[in-house]
């Protein structure tokens, strides 16, 4: 953001962009410092306190382990943070300048990387993640592996679609027309303005990693037990939801803010992307 | 280029890509851990057993020589039989296929009804009462587990209000449909999220570029603007990500499946790969794959078709 | 026997209560959710619970379980009679027995259906009948089986799934050559000598069974059972979808109620909460050999192993994973298991012994070990993460892995394991099945524990023929006894079925076997 600043001193911030910063700066604060503000060790149980109610002592109540939900629901944003972004943060990265190549190029390259999109789109997805579990076991880095493997191709066929736009105006021939290289054209003129889309898909992205995180951790793939994550804390709160509704309900309202913050990150900062050119 | 002649070359393009998934899953699946044998029987199993019983599978052949047998018989159009459930996998595909079909189409539907009109009123709107409350809604829907999701719709529209049944398939064409909608929705709301976001972006996107205030110059009707320019502009990128999440949801929808208890390819798939059933596997994949194709082969032709220098 | 989830013997009977007084009502169809469909209903090439489960409601045996799981009762047999030597074993047909086509059920069926039962190329099952040397039919109303050498478990094992009577012409003139062929084409089209038959059959979401006009039993009304027209499974994998479809009065019964829902359904006035008692018993199974990986294995020595049992808060686990539901084990069978002893729960918890014996085992500072789950289940997932904690307590450290069940089963069966956690039922009521792969080594290693005690292999080996009931309890009284002090599993907790039926749904039961039996079930009006 600082960055941004220097570029455009005299532009006020948009707004969508000071919300969702402030939110995914208290949720990096949170995920830094969970010690700070959880009142409860995350992982103690208490066999004669199973599913409390919300109450003075736990405001959002224990879960079936005895263990503090508001406690554990903090400390998960440090597991929760990392799953949103390194579960797609190679794939933006990798999807986006691979796509914004393939763009510009076109013709046979184009067609050549539409075959492999095919390919891994259509390979079942869950072949893969309980492949690469059953080779490097059950965690969170494979889980960011099979994600990433997978999650480029969204970003590269989005890019590649926007650069292929963006290469027939004007600007692009005289680009051109002035000798400059294709390196150049590419990365100095059409990506900053193909790119808003993979942005703001980018911010979506994050929020649906995590909920990913969550079905596979219903399956068993994702974050193991007994670290704290709200995915696997709603899977795990789902057979008491009508008996002990706060052990599921809780965690989603993290996801719910989380989201919310990286989606109005990614409003703001297609905003400035918009506005800088 | 006719149309026809891209479609034909483009199915053309198809059958390498085919080959390559074949052969990946078809090692793959035999990397995994365990055979199906074992797999099903767990701890009962005798070494005797499972080894008398893998050679009657033919899994003590080299794996050569079943990539060839398997090679030859889906030339002759047979995928083989499922080791667990002991029927032709061309049968398992007719079975199972035209639900998850059906269930795609319906949640795609939904999320398109639900998504391009409000993504226009949030646009147009954009960070006023309407917005927030449009991008908040869509947020909650986006961040809720379909698991979860689900069972919060079958709760209060199945078994409270009893407008729709509590799960299942029923008999017959109109029934189906009224089976898969609450489960056609609850993919739906995740897919509409996305769908509005990437498209309320783009709107101001378009709406910001230098070419609609051109056309309020040269004084278009602001309707017409709208139509011929922003959404055309605006699409691109929403179709393509539309088509993407075709894909993923056909061989995706496991746990929509698992919670409406809908008989779909995704159940098959997941039960398949647990159970080391190779050749459901191999036969899904395939299937699957023709009809991912046929989708990213649709959304091509509307990007063709959305392009400004076709369209212009 | 185990497979999925599954469930033992409580202390909750209810099963009298549901045979009341009530003039019994026939006719309609009864709607039961299943979690999973059925697989194969061949009784012979079968090889799952999901089949064996609801198999007897298709094809009768010539003897019947009795419904407390112990006993035998006369089916398509009225009678049996075993020689003084044990060698041999005489069975009368009953008269005018039919198959659900019309056909006379004749001695040639039953013995076409035992040579299938016996045959070592057919099937996983083939063991609780190799006793069996020959079978044949001296005269159209009696078959004779000629043992290889006495066998005390031969009666309970004619009442399993695998000899049930199936119709040798029908069958023989199914589609293909082998015998796999032929039995995946006739159950396309079935004819069954059980109460219902298999009309229609749509994979993976519903199964319709329809009444067997022909069945020979009587009901209480002196007329021809089963009292239903009919009954339809409908899979519901989901179990919070089971129970929100019997509640809105979709279906009529549910399997495998979580045991977290138990206490809200017994409060539901539309609900009949029925906890069957069962064989279940869940526990986990170590790795003995003295090196794992070429590494030294802690869990080779005996004080380790019982510092372990001793680390764990088995009630806790009880309350986390069955909301109290389950039951402290006091055997490794469970107290449904005929010959079952033992009455006080083992290794009550003592976390000061277990680190005493560690010490003495020396390991006083504890020792880092792991543990195989299986990926998604929830019992799996609650066990182990408290099991984590109580032996963080005395310093081991257990690091769990979530794996899928096929990859778990290829790093057991290698040996390639630290620790895994099982479940278990009975198929046959008799011992000699869980005592065979729990601690007799031969079959497979004491469920591939490596675990090998001569004593217990050769009181198993004697207790296999002999035909003295009496000597044949003090042997598995024994057995029980070794194996529970030294053997290579935590015991944790026996577990009962958890079925949920609508309040008009009578007669049903599941047996301590996991048999759904719905001959006798009929619906309230």
């Amino acid at each position: 953001m600082s960055v941004l600043v220097r570029l455009r001193p005299a532009t006020r911030l948009p707004r969508p962009l000071i919300a969702g910063g402030a939110i995914i700066g208290a949720c990096l604060i949170l995920a830094i410092f969970p010690q700070l503000f959880a009142p409860y060790d995350p992982l103690k149980m208490d066999y004669v306190a199973l599913n409390q109610a919300p109450s003075w002592a736990h405001p959002f109540g224990t879960d079936n382990f005895g263990r503090d939900v508001l406690s554990r629901i903090i400390f998960a944003y440090r597991i929760d943070m990392q799953i949103a972004i390194f579960a797609t943060v190679f794939a933006f990265t990798f999807g986006t300048l691979l796509g914004a190549l393939v763009g510009y190029a076109g013709g046979r390259i184009e067609a050549l990387f539409g075959r492999v999109v095919d390919a891994i789109i259509t390979f079942p997805f869950l072949v893969l993640v309980i492949a690469i579990v059953s080779v490097l076991g059950p965690g969170l880095v494979n889980m960011y592996i099979a994600v990433s493997v997978v999650g480029w191709v969204f970003y590269a066929r989005i890019t590649a679609a926007e650069i292929k736009v963006q290469k027939r105006l004007d600007y692009a021939d005289a680009g051109r027309a002035m000798g400059y290289t294709h390196f150049r054209i590419i990365f100095r003129h059409l990506l900053p303005n193909a790119i808003t889309p993979a942005v703001v898909y980018w911010m979506t992205d994050m929020a649906l990693a995590i909920l990913l995180g969550s079905s596979l951790g219903y399956l068993g793939l994702g974050a193991q037990p007994p670290a704290a994550e709200w995915g696997v804390q709603i899977a795990d709160g789902k057979n008491f939801m009508t008996t002990a509704w706060w052990s599921s309900v809780f965690p989603g309202f993290a996801i719910v803010t989380t989201g919310l913050g990286f989606s109005l990150l990614g409003d703001g900062l297609a905003e400035v992307l918009r506005t800088r050119k | 280029m006719p149309l026809s002649e891209f479609l034909a070359r483009r199915l053309l393009q198809l059958i390498p890509t085919l080959i390559f998934i074949l052969i990946v899953v078809f090692v793959l699946v035999r990397l995994l851990p365990g055979d199906p044998t074992s797999a099903i029987l767990g701890d009962r199993a005798l070494d005797a057993d499972v080894e008398r019983i893998n050679r009657q599978l033919g899994l003590d052949q080299p794996i050569i020589v079943q990539f060839w047998l398997f090679v030859k018989s889906v030339f002759s159009g047979d995928l083989g039989n499922s080791i667990v459930l002991k029927l032709p996998v061309t049968t398992l595909i007719a079975q199972r296929l035209p639900t998850t079909i059906l269930l795609t189409v319906m949640a795609a539907l939904i999320a398109l009804i639900m998504a391009v009109p409000l993504a226009f009123v949030a646009a147009l709107q954009r960070e006023k009462l309407a917005d927030a409350s449009i991008r908040g809604a869509f947020q909650v829907g986006l961040s809720m587990p379909v698991f979860y999701l689900g069972l919060i719709l079958l709760t209060v529209f199945g078994a409270r209000l009893q407008w729709f049944p509590v799960g299942g398939y029923g008999d017959g064409f109109l029934d189906h449909l009224y089976h898969l909608f609450l489960p056609s929705l609850t993919l739906a709301l995740s897919l509409s999220a996305i769908l509005m976001r990437n498209l309320r972006a783009a709107i101001i996107g378009v709406l910001d570029a230098e070419y609609v205030s051109f056309a309020h110059a040269k004084g278009l009707a602001p309707r017409l603007i709208l139509t011929r320019h922003v959404l055309r502009n605006a699409l691109i990128s929403t179709v393509t990500i539309f088509g993407l999440s075709i894909g993923t949801l056909l061989s995706g929808a496991v746990i929509t499946e698992t919670v409406f208890a809908i008989p779909g390819a995704g159940r098959l798939m997941v039960d398949s790969i647990y159970g080391r059933d190779y050749p459901v596997v191999q036969g899904m994949t395939l299937a699957l794959a023709v009809l991912v194709s046929v989708t990213f082969l649709l959304t091509d032709i509307l990007q063709a078709w959305l392009d400004p220098r076709v369209a212009r | 026997m185990k497979f999925f989830k599954a469930a033992a013997l409580s202390a909750a009977v209810l099963l009298g209560s549901t045979v009341s007084a009530l003039a019994v009502e026939r006719g309609g169809v009864m709607t039961y959710g299943r979690y999973a469909d059925s697989l194969f209903l061949d009784p012979v090439l079968n090889d799952a619970n999901v089949d064996i489960w609801i198999l007897s409601n298709m094809y009768d045996t010539l003897l019947l379980p009795t419904d407390d799981g112990k006993g035998v009762k006369p089916g398509l047999a009225s009678d049996y009679k075993v020689s003084d030597d044990g060698l041999t074993v005489t069975l009368t047909l009953r008269d005018g027995i039919k198959f659900s086509d019309g056909s006379a059920i004749t001695p040639e069926d039953v013995v076409f259906s035992l040579d299938r039962a016996i045959n070592p190329d057919n099937g996983i099952w083939n063991f609780l009948v190799s006793s069996i040397d020959s079978v044949d039919s001296p005269d159209a109303k009696t078959v004779v089986l000629h043992l290889k050498h006495p066998d005390p478990a031969i009666i309970p094992a004619l009442t399993v799934f695998n000899t049930a009577i199936m119709p040798k012409a029908q069958f023989m003139a199914s589609a293909g050559t082998t015998d796999k062929e032929k039995a995946e084409d006739f159950q396309t089209h079935p004819v069954g000598s059980g109460p219902f038959v298999l009309q229609s059959w749509d994979r993976g979401s519903t199964m319709k069974l329809v009444r067997n006009p022909y069945y020979w039993d009587m009901g209480e009304d002196g007329k021809p059972l089963p009292y239903l027209d009919g009954v339809t499974f409908e899979v519901i994998p989901d179990d919070a979808t089971r129970i929100l479809r019997l509640q809105s009065g979709e279906i009529d019964g549910a399997e495998f109620i979580p045991f977290a829902r138990v206490s809200e359904l017994k409060a539901d006035p539309s609900i009949n909460m029925q906890l069957f008692p069962s064989t279940k018993v869940n526990y986990i199974t170590l790795n003995v050999r003295p090196t794992v990986d070429g590494k030294e294995n802690p869990l080779a020595n005996v004080k380790v192993r019982q510092a372990m049992n001793y680390a764990l808060n088995k009630d806790a686990i009880i309350q986390i994973v069955t909301q109290g539901v389950g039951t402290p084990m006091t055997s490794f069978m469970s107290t449904a298991t005929p010959l079952h002893s033992g009455d006080t729960p083992l290794f009550p918890y003592d976390p000061a012994k277990a680190k005493q014996l560690l010490a003495e085992a020396g390991y006083p500072n504890g020792f880092k070990t792991s543990i195989l789950a299986l990926a998604g289940n929830q019992d799996d997932a609650g066990i182990t993460t408290a099991m984590q904690q109580m032996f963080a307590a005395v310093g081991i450290d257990l690091e769990i892995k979530q794996v899928d069940n096929a990859t778990r089963t290829d790093l057991y069966r290698n040996g390639n394991f630290d620790m895994r956690t099982g479940g278990w039922t009975d198929d046959i009521a008799d011992p000699s099945e869980i005592t065979s792969y729990f601690a007799y080594s031969p079959v497979i290693e004491a469920m591939h524990s490596g675990w090998s005690n001569d004593e217990v292999n050769s009181l198993f080996e004697q207790s296999q023929s002999e035909t003295d009931p009496a000597k044949r309890a003090q042997e598995y009284a024994r057995i029980q006894e070794i194996y529970n002090s030294e053997g290579p599993t935590l015991p944790l907790f026996e577990t009962p079925y958890p079925v949920a039926l609508r309040k008009n749904v009578q007669g049903f039961v599941q047996i301590p076997l996991g048999n759904n039996i719905f001959r006798s079930a009929w619906l309230q009006k």
